[in-house]
């Protein structure tokens, strides 16, 4: 009786997770009906429903590690720029190709060729592997001298700030041959197809969401799995689960790989969506707010992240039309209030109840603080 | 006597100008429950992380089976060699289940000397029995009421079956009929291919289980020998007993 | 005091006895004769002219400045029979005595060539040194005659050496003798000057002598060689070892401002394990509050307003301790649990802050008053400058130090702060109020902050975003110190702040920053928890 259960059937346990995939297999239908020249969505909501995929598997990206291992990084920006940076480079050169027009930032330069670690970018495979690649090295050897020296915590989260700002001040150099402060943009081409028109669109925004499907199925079953177990563990005391012989520092580096892979496939959905990449997605706010975005919807549970990236990113989206300098004041507000009143995400429903029924009972008398827990 | 287990000479550990352990020297057989005893700060606990790894030594050895040195391993490849320690404060995974607690007991099925996911499973069915917690699998460690937890920290740690058990108080806070159950399960966790370390500050309740004892005081030991002399000797009973 | 009074009567002395020999009638018609001639003629007067002008009486400088201005000017008329000039004002006087007359028939106004001008235009400004009044007057007729040095105004400048007044003034003076020296054909003056110059190295007097070394004496005497050769090597060590000290001095200034900023942020991190983002925000609103002050200064006590600074002190550290205070009961105190948490929370208070600057005070850098007694600094050895702003800023520091390190050791305060960093639960058993420790240490921790705000006014730049640029490098101190102590805190900003201006000049801003967090992550491998971490039993 005490047996465990079958893996699917722990698959399925969970029914907000599985109302969800269903809702976001919706989504994509809609997009794939859209992509077949079907009239349902605007241009402007198809754009906009990539490229809240892409932040979604950025934000799922940070909650692999943030929320089952405990480890926030506020420099998870840099990957996503990696990623997006490897892509803008194949469509630059893929435009360049087809079209035969020189990119801005070379002819700012007054650069007649692509410098050399340009090279084979215009296949698309190569820009893929290359960005997946480099996003993987850069967190292996970041990774591997930080858990190896037990840096962790609040250390390991300043350090990943740095390192983002740093990464940033280089990109803003115009002589690394990357487009320097204005970024790459002047995209026109994608596997041959010209973009902008609505049904290029349609395609990346429905590529946007299947992979961000694949990724919450992955990410389930790898938290259900043993492995997510001891990352939990590892998460709640590591030091109890080094002393059972494990050897933690091995699956913190797995994992946090593992994320910065993910974010850097977030990266290279997102650039093509927006048309431009340039050395402000490394900005430290950028990192910290993509930590904002699974705080509120909730940490640990995969969909708290993908529901905090869309809602975070509409709203932002709303106001940055009508009132973008209300935008910095609404975040913060919502921070310190997810901060204060709901530890565990605006999705922890059962905070949320005996919140309303306390201050129901007793007008007033709510005390906030009972709501606590640790992180 | 028995075969030593673990093997502690001259051991030093030192945190800043404090020497926690002053050249202590121990040695802890096969089949016996060896209890440390002491007064607070006579280096029980700092005794018991310096083994695990947790605590780097200044000096001395550590040695398991006469061959691996223990002081310089970590702590990850000293529990792999069979060496279970569970904490004074109840260190369970509140995040989990039971059962996937007592599975993250096994790090290595190979280790263990398991093959196979059902010789696994059945290995954890008999873990949970022994500890008496087979009702609760299913629920979260967290829920578990606090002499609950003390039996599942013992599971986690017996679930691989160790050669060497450090136990650091595992009947603080119990009720009686609770201390009563631990006694019961401690002596069915004797085995001739076991050796118990136990810290415990209980006397009535290491005299009940214990072979015998090393009484610790600054670092240093004291007394060894059987909990019956360890109450007549006049050092314990000045620095610990008490008259 | 005795020896300026002294020199002073020396001077009036001086100045008498030249007037006195300067008395003998200057002949006023053969100069205009030689300025109305051709070429050759002009520039014969015009040398002459600057040759009477070493000794010429005040009468006569005046009429040779007004003659040689209408000759630049094109504003003398050489007629037959007279010679006349047209003022600036617009009236026509005689030449000879600038007595009004009318033009004469035949005037003609000689029209100076490109040659003639770069000979006549220095002497000109050489007069103008010696006749003009203002300042600025005579700095900008330095500037002229340093263009395009001429030996024969040696004597000129000299003379306006010895009656000037004004101490910057009469420094450039001083310098402009020594350009003018260095020209002089006579070999003993020019080795003179060559040795005075190796004995004051600076960036210009380098430049000064690279340039004779394309003279045609350099390569035909070996002696004139030797001297000068010397000299530049010279001048090209000190120059070495006074720009080591400049980069020290300028990174021992920056290093104040991070300490201040970071030792809040250890102090808090080590009391409370939580990391205040919103510290850089605080520096920032120290600056802002400082501005305001300066503006209260302005409005109120304009008389005062080069004291706002200082009136400033007390005034940023209550506010901004007063904003940490409830900051930290309204918001920080829940997180002392949640470190985490703690980053994001304080993050949402930066952005408030800023924003809500944003929108008060707009982005652009706010313009400060530099007060007189922070204007300058002295020139130790060549190049490097003790600055009086970043002086301040260093003093500001070590004051800083000073403060809270008494407070840490020798207050109640103090001590309750270190035994809740080391033991919280111990501290509040024997009766320490821990909540009462945390929100005066946040005070504190804000305060010093706001403090480091108003010392880099004078030095950086003030905006709403200026916060951010040091929040980083704080963290990287405090990482790099460990967290709780005092020394680690000053002895990593001094290092971060030193490898910053070091690395800076050689490789640029970028290369300074990646270096610096490259060798804190070096550094944590090898020591972990800092330079100077508190050891203990591993929870």
């Amino acid at each position: 009786m005490s047996a465990q259960p079958s893996f699917y059937s722990r698959f399925a346990a969970d029914r907000f997770y599985l109302w969800n995939l269903v809702a976001l297999v919706g989504v994509a239908l809609a997009l794939g009906h859209a992509a077949a020249g079907g009239g349902l969505l605007s241009e402007y909501a198809i754009n906009a429903l990539g490229q809240f995929a892409a932040f979604a598997i950025l934000a799922l990206s940070l909650d692999l590690i943030w929320g089952y291992l405990g480890i926030l990084s506020l420099g998870h920006g840099l990957f996503f720029a990696i990623g997006g940076y490897a892509i803008a480079m194949h469509l630059l050169k893929h435009s360049y190709l087809t079209t035969g027009i020189v990119p801005d930032f070379m002819q700012f330069m007054g650069w007649k060729q692509f410098p050399a670690y340009w090279v084979w970018f215009e296949h698309f495979p190569y820009a893929v592997a290359a960005g997946l690649l480099f996003a993987f090295a850069i967190a292996l050897v970041f990774g591997f001298v930080s858990f190896r020296s037990r840096v962790n915590g609040v250390y390991f989260a300043i350090i990943t700030q740095a390192l983002v700002y740093v990464a940033m001040l280089l990109m803003f150099r115009n002589d690394t041959g990357f487009g320097g402060n204005n970024g790459m943009t002047g995209f026109s081409v994608v596997f041959g197809a010209r973009l902008g028109q609505s049904s290029v669109t349609a395609l990346l925004a429905l590529a946007a969401v299947v992979t961000l499907i694949a990724t919450l199925i992955g990410c389930r079953a790898l938290v259900i799995s043993r492995v997510g177990a001891i990352m939990i563990a590892c998460r709640d005391d590591e030091t109890r689960l080094r002393t059972l012989g494990y050897r933690t520092i091995a699956l913190k580096l797995s994992i946090w790989c593992l994320s910065a892979v993910l974010a850097a496939i977030a990266g290279m959905l997102y650039v093509p969506l927006v048309g431009i990449i340039n050395p402000r997605v490394l900005s430290p706010e950028l990192s910290l707010e993509i930590a904002v975005w699974v705080a509120i919807g909730g940490r640990g549970r995969l969909f708290g992240a993908v529901i905090g990236a869309v809602t975070i990113n509409a709203v932002k989206f709303l106001l940055s039309a009508r009132a973008p300098e209300l935008w910095p004041f609404m975040l913060s507000a919502l921070i310190v209030l997810v901060a204060l009143i709901f530890p565990n995400g605006l999705l922890d429903l059962p905070a949320l109840r005996s919140l309303i029924r306390e201050f129901v009972k007793r007008p007033g008398a709510g005390r906030l603080t009972r709501f606590k827990s640790a992180s | 006597m028995g075969t030593p287990a673990i093997v502690v000479s001259g051991l030093t550990v030192q945190f800043g100008s404090f020497r926690a352990l002053d050249g202590l020297s121990l040695a802890v057989e096969y089949g016996q429950i060896h209890a440390l005893i002491g007064p607070n700060g006579a280096g029980k606990t700092t005794l018991l992380d310096a083994i695990s790894g947790i605590t780097r030594s200044s000096g001395g050895s550590i040695s398991l089976n006469g061959l691996t040195e223990l002081t310089r391993c970590n702590e990850v490849d000293i529990a792999l060699s069979g060496i279970r320690r569970k904490f004074q404060k109840p260190s369970v995974f509140e995040a989990l289940s039971v059962r996937d607690n007592i599975a993250l007991g096994i790090p290595s099925a190979r280790q263990a000397g398991l093959v196979g996911q059902s010789a696994i499973d059945q290995r954890i069915e008999a873990t949970l029995d022994v500890i008496g917690l087979a009702e609760q699998s299913a629920r979260l460690a967290g829920e578990l009421a606090h002499g609950q937890k003390q039996w599942l920290e013992i599971g986690i740690v017996l679930a691989s079956d160790p050669k060497v058990l450090m136990l650091d108080e595992p009947v603080a806070g119990l009720t009686d009929e609770e201390t009563e159950r631990t006694g019961v399960l401690l002596r069915k966790l004797k085995h001739p291919a076991r050796a118990i370390i136990l810290v415990e500050h209980d006397m009535d309740f290491v005299e009940q289980v214990a072979d015998r004892v090393t009484v610790l005081h600054e670092g240093k030991t004291l007394f060894e020998g059987s909990m019956k002399n360890a109450r007549l000797d006049p050092g314990v009973i000045d620095v610990y007993l008490g008259r | 005091m005795w020896s300026r009074l002294l020199a002073a009567v020396a001077l009036f002395c001086l100045v008498g006895a030249q007037s006195s020999a300067a008395q003998q009638p200057l002949d006023r018609p053969t100069l205009l004769r030689q300025l109305c001639g051709e070429a050759p003629e002009v520039l014969a007067g015009a040398q002459s002219t600057a040759e009477l002008a070493a000794t010429a009486g005040e009468a006569d400088l005046d009429w040779m400045q007004a003659v040689l201005f209408a000759l630049v000017d094109r504003r003398l008329s050489c007629g037959d029979d007279a010679v006349t000039l047209r003022l600036p004002a617009g009236t026509i006087v005689n030449a000879s005595t600038l007595a009004p007359a009318t033009e004469s028939a035949s005037g003609r106004t000689p029209i100076l060539n490109l040659r003639s001008r770069g000979v006549v235009e220095p002497i000109l400004a050489a007069l103008n040194l010696l006749v003009g009044k203002d300042a600025n007057v005579k700095l900008e007729a330095l500037r002229a005659v340093e263009k395009k040095p001429q030996p024969t105004l040696l004597a000129i400048v000299e003379r306006a050496l010895k009656i000037e007044r004004d101490p910057q003034v009469k420094g450039a003076i001083q310098s402009a003798t020594e350009t003018l020296a260095l020209r002089s054909p006579d070999p003993e003056k020019q080795k003179i000057a060559i040795r005075r110059l190796s004995e004051e190295p600076s960036t210009r007097s380098l430049t000064l002598l690279l340039n004779l070394r394309s003279e045609p004496a350099y390569n035909a005497n070996a002696g004139y060689k030797a001297a000068l050769d010397g000299a530049i090597s010279s001048i090209e060590r000190w120059l070495a070892f006074s720009n080591v000290l400049a980069t020290i001095y300028n990174g021992m200034s920056l290093a104040s401002i991070l300490f201040m900023a970071a030792v809040g942020l250890a102090i808090i991190f080590g009391l409370m394990g939580v990391i205040n983002l919103a510290q850089g925000e605080l520096l920032m609103i120290g600056a802002y509050v400082t501005f305001l002050v300066q503006e209260a200064f302005r409005a109120v006590l304009p008389g005062l307003l080069d004291w706002y600074l200082i009136a400033a002190i007390p005034i940023v550290f209550t506010v901004t301790a007063t904003i940490g205070m409830a900051l930290e009961s309204s918001l920080i105190r829940h997180f002392y649990s949640r470190p985490l948490m703690s980053l994001l929370a304080t993050w949402a208070v930066s952005l408030f802050l800023v924003n809500l600057v944003r929108v008060t005070f707009g982005t652009q850098n706010l313009q400060f008053v530099v007060p007189f007694y922070l204007k300058g600094g002295i020139t130790v050895v060549g190049d490097f400058i003790i600055t009086w702003n970043r002086l301040f800023a260093i003093g500001f520091a070590l004051l800083t130090l000073g403060g809270t390190y008494y407070i840490l050791r020798r207050t109640t305060l103090g001590l309750n702060m270190r035994a809740v960093t080391l033991n919280r639960t111990m501290a509040g058993c024997i009766g320490i109020k821990t909540r009462q420790i945390d929100r005066l240490a946040f005070a504190l921790g804000s305060g010093l902050a706001g403090l480091a705000g108003l010392a880099l006014c004078p030095i950086y730049n003030v905006n709403p975003q200026m916060g951010t640029l040091f929040i980083i490098d704080s963290f990287m101190i405090v990482v790099l110190g460990g967290v709780g102590t005092l020394v680690g805190t000053l002895v990593a900003a001094i290092g971060v702040g030193q490898i910053n201006v070091l690395i800076e000049p050689a490789y640029g801003a970028v290369a300074a920053k990646v270096i610096v967090l490259l060798m804190i992550i070096l550094f944590l491998q090898w020591r972990p928890e800092g330079l100077f971490a508190v050891k203990g039993r591993r929870k």
